[in-house]
């Protein structure tokens, strides 16, 4: 009785320290030390094979740990098995079982934990009420849409009032519209019951529009942890620059300038840029958004700027994306938005314009 | 293996499983292939050598499975295929086809044979009448005959599900390269299902080798490898426990290199096929509609001659050996049911238990090997798979001698006739569980236990009922293969266990064809009854894992 109310107690947070995994003789995550703090909406960014699946199952409790320790809240959780850990988990392929109705789905972890007799009804059809599904309950998984299968797996995680929620890429079997309504219902569910989640994808903007914090991966090791807005506006390695949206990326000798500023040299120009070095440095990566680069027929007045020839041209409709060439061959990605945008075609000289703020330069 | 995994059940009932299978699979197996060397006086392999009734028996097994496999094969392809691509009429009695192999016991279409055109039979007779003298069943003529028509719906099964996953738009790729149609379904489909033939082949070469009902019934005087390790073992007891050690050990090397052949030559030619369109079946009409039909309506009524003999002959008055036809009696039946009930109760007490313990095992083992492989887990599913390689008389002989006295003494006990059904049987349930178990992904497990539930309370509550469909059609093929077991228990049974193959089996011997008649009888109807309940009662599908 004492150990169930413990395991129902208020969402805590998850501290790991100096975590090891070995797949056999494979080190997949070596040394990694994070803090998730309480009620956050925690998200492992990064592409396939980078590890952020397996720190997600190690912290289930389903991958073992070979070093290092895992804590939910003053709990250490390495050696409990996953079913004591009191977790809730979505899967990628919803893992419903087959064989039961959507009802018996939701009241399984329920009645694992011993509950029986109206109770467990009562919590089922709320929980399946709060994700729209209250009219489904004697339905077979089979006889569900996959939208409707992934409101169920999520009601049936969250109905057992784990202490963090654990969601393994849980939108990635669904088409793009209802993947925006099923973040829009994770988000609010997991507002209300503030509780920790760690989510696992590899879909940007879906960490970049669900997340309190974003931890981007890279072979092992989480490579920047940050909110959104810093993961995006200041990317402290090329990796994350690149891989949370797209950046034009170019290694460049630097020269300091005035305070925060630095100079750079690119295609043959002296440019102001950002000084994201953190320390002092003779080449630099600098790291330029497609999207801050402005496309004109004359270099704009009192605005730096690099002559450029149009290469290439792809209409998107609300934007229009070129493909630009500079001095020495340099290419460059800009994106242009507004009226007008596809007003360049190839073959047109023109002028790549940027504020030094956007440029940023960072250790290569 | 960390010291946590220690904590699940999961590591323990894989030793367990190794354990079992270590004492009733792999040391009755050694224990044979050490008899072979080392007997009291010289080695078996020099006996063996020497003694040419030996060399005959498994040149002529050798010869006669390369004779039957032939014939199976001419019969078993065509008629897959005008099957799989035609309709005509009667068709839906070839789709029977595989059913009527799981139903009638090779002992009693042997039995059958015998009853048509054996020294007694009634076409020998009906010719002798008028004084044309038939030559004698007894013998090559007949153990090919007889076999070809059991064997070749291995080869129709195989190819027709081979026919069936072919993908029909590669013949019209051909075709639409210039190809003619028949050259094009002989180019390209050929060489997609071939390998899928070969292996069918293959499966009735070695069940020829290991055939023992239909060789020793018919086989007379020629001797054949599985009737002399029988009479090896029975005719002179455990005291020439070397010859019969050789000679099984024979019978394993013969199987062994078929399956090595297998491996090797037809693995390397299987191709990927991709998810493809199969074809519709074309009605066939006129003159060729009705050869097909006609060829398709022989082959299928010989396949149910056994059925319609011993129905008949069940409730046909005998004297001794001679039937009288036309005259009717119930004697035979009262017979089974109520003088000599014995042979009934036993088979279904045996098989019953034996099927029970075969699917629990082989559900449990192959949910080990698919879902929680550990060090021991891969030799578990080589070791469990071996019996499949060992004839029943093979397998007779190997517990006989292993299990005689020693540490384990079950000869003349119920229990090794329930022993030698499970190991048989077995690894149709490993490969059913397996296959289901496959399909069931990893995280319906993980997300149960990730609700709370124990491992063990998982598989119980989630990963059972999921296999549940397959582990009913393990246990009805279970039932069926076991019931009708001869060759293993003919040779572990004592007096008073006797089941109804090997009743029907000794009438046989004796020549009293109707008392064997209506036991055979019995015993189709023990087989079919669950059957028939399963599948319309339970809706139970037969081959719900392939």
């Amino acid at each position: 009785m004492s150990e169930k109310t413990k395991e129902e107690g208020e969402p805590m947070g998850i501290a790991i320290s100096n975590l090891s995994v070995k797949y056999g003789a494979e080190t997949v995550i070596s040394g990694l030390s994070l803090d998730i703090p309480e009620g956050c909406f925690f998200t492992l960014l990064g592409p396939s094979g980078c590890g952020k699946t397996t720190l997600l199952r190690t912290i289930a409790g389903f991958a073992p740990a070979s070093g290092g320790q895992i804590r939910f809240g003053g709990r250490d959780v390495t050696e409990l098995p996953p079913h004591r850990r009191a977790i809730g988990m979505v899967f990628q392929d919803y893992a419903l079982f087959p064989d039961k109705t959507v009802a018996d789905n939701v009241a399984y972890g329920l009645r694992a934990r011993g509950e029986k007799g109206p109770g467990v009804e009562e919590k089922v059809k709320a929980a399946l009420e709060r994700v729209g599904l209250g009219h489904l309950l004697s339905r077979h998984p089979a006889a569900l849409s996959g939208g409707q299968r992934q409101r169920v797996a999520l009601a049936r995680a969250l109905v057992i009032k784990p202490q963090v929620l654990l969601m393994d890429e849980p939108l990635s079997n669904l088409d793009a519209k209802l993947r925006v309504q099923i973040r829009e219902t994770i988000i609010e569910l997991q507002r209300e019951a503030n509780i920790t989640t760690v989510f696992v994808t590899h879909d940007q903007e879906e960490a970049l529009s669900m997340s309190d914090l974003i931890g981007v991966m890279n072979k092992g090791k989480v490579e920047q942890l940050g909110t959104p807005q810093e993961i995006y506006a200041t990317p402290r390695t090329g990796y994350v620059a690149d891989f949370v949206g797209a950046a034009n990326r170019t290694e460049v000798p630097v020269r300091p300038a005035s305070a925060g500023l630095v100079e750079v040299e690119v295609a043959g120009h002296r440019l102001t840029a950002t000084d994201a070095l953190e320390g002092p440095a003779e080449r630099g990566l600098l790291v330029l958004r497609p999207e801050d680069l402005n496309i004109s027929a004359e270099p704009a007045a009192g605005r730096q700027s690099l002559p450029a020839t149009v290469r290439g041209r792809q209409y998107l409709g609300a934007r229009t994306s070129y493909s630009v060439e500079c001095a020495g061959g340099l290419l460059l990605n800009a994106e242009m938005h507004g009226a007008g945008h596809d007003a360049f075609l190839p073959g047109a000289h023109v002028h790549l314009g940027f504020e030094p703020a956007a440029a940023r330069v960072i250790r290569s | 293996m960390n010291h946590s995994a220690l904590r699940t059940p999961w590591p323990w009932l894989s030793a367990l499983a190794l354990a079992l299978l270590g004492v009733f699979v792999l040391y009755p197996l050694l224990y044979i292939f050490t008899a072979s060397f080392a007997g009291e006086g010289r080695s078996g392999w020099l006996q063996l050598l020497e003694d040419r009734r030996s060399l005959e028996a498994i040149g002529n097994t050798l010869v006669l499975a390369c004779v039957v496999t032939l014939f199976a094969t001419l019969i078993g392809v065509p008629l897959a295929y005008v099957s799989a691509r035609y309709r005509f009429r009667g068709k839906l009695f070839i789709t029977l086809l595989p059913l009527i192999t799981l139903v009638i016991p090779e002992v009693v279409t042997a039995q059958t044979w015998l009853m048509i055109l054996g020294n007694n039979g009634v076409i020998t007779r009906f010719l002798k009448g008028y004084g044309i003298l038939i030559p004698s069943f007894y013998g090559w003529f007949g153990l090919i005959t007889s076999m070809s028509f059991i064997y070749y719906t291995y080869v129709y099964i195989g190819t027709v599900a081979a026919i069936g996953k072919f993908d029909a738009q590669l013949e019209e790729a051909a075709q639409s390269l210039g190809t003619p149609p028949v050259r094009a379904r002989l180019h390209v489909m050929l060489p997609v299902i071939r390998p899928a033939i070969l292996a069918s082949a293959l499966l009735v070469f070695t069940m020829v080798v290991g055939n023992f009902a239909i060789s020793t019934i018919l086989g007379h005087n020629l001797p054949l490898l599985s009737v002399a390790i029988y009479q090896a073992a029975v005719a002179e007891g455990a005291t020439n426990l070397t010859m019969q050690s050789t000679l099984a050990s024979t019978s394993v090397l013969i199987v062994m290199a078929v399956l090595f052949v297998n491996r090797r030559i037809i693995a390397k030619g299987r191709y990927e096929i991709v998810q493809g369109r199969g074809a519709k079946p074309q009605p066939l009409k006129g003159a060729q509609g009705l050869l097909v039909s006609a060829a398709a309506g022989i082959v299928v009524a010989v396949s149910l001659l056994p059925l319609v003999t011993i129905a008949v002959g069940a409730f046909t008055v005998s004297r001794g050996p001679v039937m009288r036809w036309g005259e009717w009696t119930l004697d035979n039946m009262a017979r089974v049911f109520i003088t000599a009930p014995g042979p009934l109760v036993n088979s279904i007490v045996y098989a019953g238990i034996a099927t029970v313990i075969s699917v629990c095992f082989s559900t449990l083992v192959s949910y080990l090997v698919v879902k929680k492989p550990n060090l021991m887990t891969p030799v578990i599913d080589y070791v469990s798979a071996i019996p499949l390689a060992l004839s029943g008389t093979v397998l007779g002989v190997g517990l006989l001698a292993s299990f005689n006295g020693g540490f384990l003494a079950l000869t003349g006990t119920s229990t090794i006739i329930v022993l030698a059904y499970v190991v048989r049987r077995m690894p149709f349930g490993m490969r059913n569980g397996q296959a289901i178990l496959h399909n069931i992904p990893n995280s319906i497990e993980e997300a149960s236990i990730s609700l709370g539930s124990p491992p063990l309370r998982t598989f119980l509550r989630v990963v059972l009922p999921m296999m549940l469909p397959a582990v009913a059609s393990a246990a009805i093929l279970t039932w069926t293969t076991t019931v009708s077991e001869l060759s293993a228990s003919l040779l572990v049974y004592s007096g008073g266990r006797e089941t109804l193959p090997i009743q029907i089996f000794r009438l046989i011997d004796s020549g009293l064809m109707a008392y064997a008649s209506a036991y055979g009888l019995v015993l189709v109807a023990v087989i079919l009854v669950p059957v028939v309940v399963a599948t319309t009662v339970f809706k139970v599908d037969l081959f719900a894992s392939k």
